[in-house]
């Protein structure tokens, strides 16, 4: 396999607050990849986010990066002064933001902007910059380029407004892409495009995207791997037909089965998950997913699961994985989904 | 134009069954400026028969949530009728009217903001039954702990507030105030639009087993069609004001008779990456155009990939009709889709 561009090991991105020390990222370890599309996916407080802020250095207070490193082409991101991780920012690693309405800047052309970004790092008159910001534009397709460049974020609409961000995010040709849920405020064929967009990017520039989100089909469309997260770590990774075929965590298991599928044949109730995501302050002991486990053992409760391989390039935290429980608890048949329902251990104490 | 020309809708098929709601020709034109309206409902009908879920689908701005809204009679009409057990709502004021809402409750989007951070959650499961002093004293406290258990919550927990609880938790605290009078009809509002999937499933599977329990109707608004889908037993697309199909729910995916919902279709994306990936987009050009001054003929033509233009799609509007056994769309090619 090739040389990942990006390593992170054991980030860990704390927020202190007056109740104490919420670890919102614990522990996260992964690879990218040259060109490679990788999705991560969580629900609200897994730390999805605050992975891809950190990548970039752009945690707001309280957050803090505690520890770990983040190697980008032989340099631990985390040891560069302020200086030289400017640089790196919208040059080698662009970001891309849910919300294009707050990210550009009202009072000012959207033309110029995209130039902007690429005066600070370029050497190039303010003409050639806004000719090429220009190319940007029609190269995210959005229509009559010229005359939009010139328009103020307000005149665009939504979607407009996201190709832009996303032609901004191009201006340096970066190495890596990250894009933290770029659809979600987004009409749902309005998402389509955009996803197309990214996804031909991707392919055309060969620019690596990282691609964090709570929708399971923005993965299964645009990712050729995928991190899930869990309580601020990953409980499971691997190729994203795999994981989609076959997860081995319970968590990304019951995740699967509790999406109503468009395209479903007949009416099936929704496998639902019990319970809410633990409060990081004061996290469950053991597997942080235990609270809300059918399938749970009493090594669940005290002793915390690593990442191993459980298939090939396919990695796991979990005590039980989904083959085990499905030989000996009949999890394919399972009707209650509560805790320890199917492995029948009840101890400890539940969340709610 | 006036609001009456546009109205040409005929009457939903499948009236064997007393319907629960009737909606005719309702019309909503909010003013934006000088001689200027946004035509947000215009001229919509429809039935909802009594038990059943009845999913209202649409991108933002076509009109869903003022449909709600008017079905509620949370807004006036501007023109139009809206029926309730045979009853014109349209027609009703003041106390009369606030009798007749006691049987419609509302769910909203957002749980943070549609709960008095204020008030604990006794006094909000409790509003409604001393608004209609309905009951009081031990016996209100008794409904509101049976209401709180009825949605799955702790009955102990009526002396808490609302920040106290999660996401998931304060909606089914506006499902609890929802149920207090026992309504015929609750319309649910993005009502789990803000909430994480997980969570989204067991409101989903709450509201199933509420309606089974109190044989409730639901009017269900979502921009998210394949929940709209699991839930609804028919749907219904919106598209800048105007209803553009109606049918049940499997036939709605499995054979949709206007271009704009298989646009819609095939742009959600599919949890299956061997499915998703084989699928093909069908792209619409441009943005869903202003309701201040909507296209002529068909409000769909200007992004249609069927359209014959400039006739008749540019310059007839299509009447909202039976394709198929209660399948209704307003399309002049439906056969094409």
């Amino acid at each position: 396999m090739a040389t990942p561009i990006l390593q992170v090991k054991d980030l860990q991105t704390q927020f202190t607050t007056h109740d104490g020390v919420v670890r919102a990222v614990d522990g996260v370890s992964f690879d990218l990849y040259p060109g490679e599309s990788l999705g991560i996916v969580g629900e609200s407080g897994s730390g999805k986010s605050v992975t891809a802020l950190s990548l970039l250095r752009l945690v707001p207070n309280p957050g803090r990066i505690v520890g770990g490193q983040v190697l980008f082409r032989n340099d631990d991101l985390l040891q560069l002064s302020d200086e030289e991780m400017r640089e790196i920012r919208g040059r080698d690693i662009a970001m891309i933001f849910q919300d294009p309405q707050s990210s550009l800047n009202p009072v000012l052309r959207t033309g110029f902007q995209i130039a902007e970004a690429m005066l600070a790092h370029q050497r190039s008159t303010r003409s050639q910059a806004l000719r090429r910001a220009v190319e940007l534009l029609r190269r995210v397709r959005i229509p009559a380029a010229e005359s939009r460049a010139k328009d103020y974020p307000h005149q665009l609409s939504g979607g407009m407004r996201q190709r832009a961000m996303i032609a901004m995010g191009l201006a340096n040709a970066p190495a890596i892409v990250v894009a933290d849920e770029p659809t979600t405020a987004l009409d749902v064929t309005v998402q389509a495009q955009i996803l197309e967009l990214l996804a031909d990017l991707n392919h055309e520039l060969g620019a690596a995207v990282v691609m964090i989100t709570h929708n399971m089909g923005v993965v299964a469309g645009l990712c050729t791997r995928v991190l899930v997260m869990y309580a601020g770590q990953i409980v499971e990774q691997g190729p994203v037909e795999q994981i989609f075929e076959d997860p081995q965590h319970p968590y990304t298991w019951s995740l699967l089965k509790s999406i109503p599928r468009v395209d479903a044949v007949r009416h099936e109730r929704l496998r639902s998950i019990e319970g809410i995501a633990p409060d990081l302050l004061r996290p469950p002991r053991g597997c942080r997913f235990h609270p809300r486990c059918p399938f749970r053992v009493e090594k669940c409760f005290s002793d915390d699961p690593h990442l191993i391989e459980v298939k090939p390039d396919q990695r796991a935290a979990c005590w039980v994985t989904m083959d085990r429980a499905r030989a000996e608890m009949g999890a394919d048949d399972l009707l209650d989904i509560r805790p320890g329902s199917a492995s029948g251990v009840q101890a400890g104490r539940l969340v709610e | 134009m006036t609001a009456e020309a546009l109205v040409d809708v005929p009457q939903p098929a499948g009236a064997s069954a007393p319907a629960l709601i009737r909606v005719e020709n309702l019309v909503k034109h909010f003013p934006a400026g000088i001689g200027q309206t946004v035509k947000a409902v215009d001229g919509v009908s429809f039935d909802i028969k009594p038990g059943e879920t009845l999913g209202l689908v649409g991108e933002s701005g076509c009109g869903k949530s003022t449909l709600g809204r008017l079905v509620m009679q949370l807004i006036p009409v501007s023109s139009g009728k809206v029926f309730l057990d045979g009853v014109e709502l349209t027609r009703l004021r003041g106390e009369k009217l606030r009798q007749k809402r006691r049987e419609m409750q509302i769910i909203f989007q957002d749980p943070f903001a549609s709960l008095d951070p204020r008030m604990t959650v006794g006094d909000i499961v409790a509003e409604p039954l001393v608004n209609f002093r309905v009951m009081r004293g031990r016996k209100l406290s008794q409904r509101v702990q049976e209401l709180l258990r009825i949605v799955g919550l702790n009955p102990n927990f009526n002396n808490r507030y609302p920040h106290e609880f999660s996401g998931g938790q304060r909606q089914r605290i506006g499902i609890a105030r929802a149920l207090a009078l026992n309504p015929k009809l609750i319309v649910c509002d993005e009502a789990i639009s803000a909430l994480d999937v997980s969570i989204q499933a067991q409101i989903v599977n709450l509201l199933e087993d509420l309606q089974r329990e109190f044989k409730l109707t639901y009017l269900f608004i979502a921009h998210d069609l394949s929940v709209v889908r699991h839930i609804s037993d028919r749907v219904m697309v919106m598209y800048l004001g105007k209803i553009i199909e109606i049918a049940d729910s499997v036939e709605t995916y499995s054979s949709p008779k206007h271009p704009y919902t298989k646009a819609l279709l095939s742009a959600i994306p599919i949890p299956n990456p061997k499915i998703q990936r084989g699928r093909r987009l069908v792209e619409l050009s441009g943005e869903i155009p202003s309701p201040i001054s909507p296209p002529s003929g068909c409000r769909f033509h200007t992004r249609c990939p069927i359209a014959h233009l400039p006739t008749p799609c540019a310059d007839v509007e299509p009447p909202l009709e039976e394709k198929r056994d209660a399948h209704l769309a307003a399309c002049h090619f439906s056969q094409d889709v």
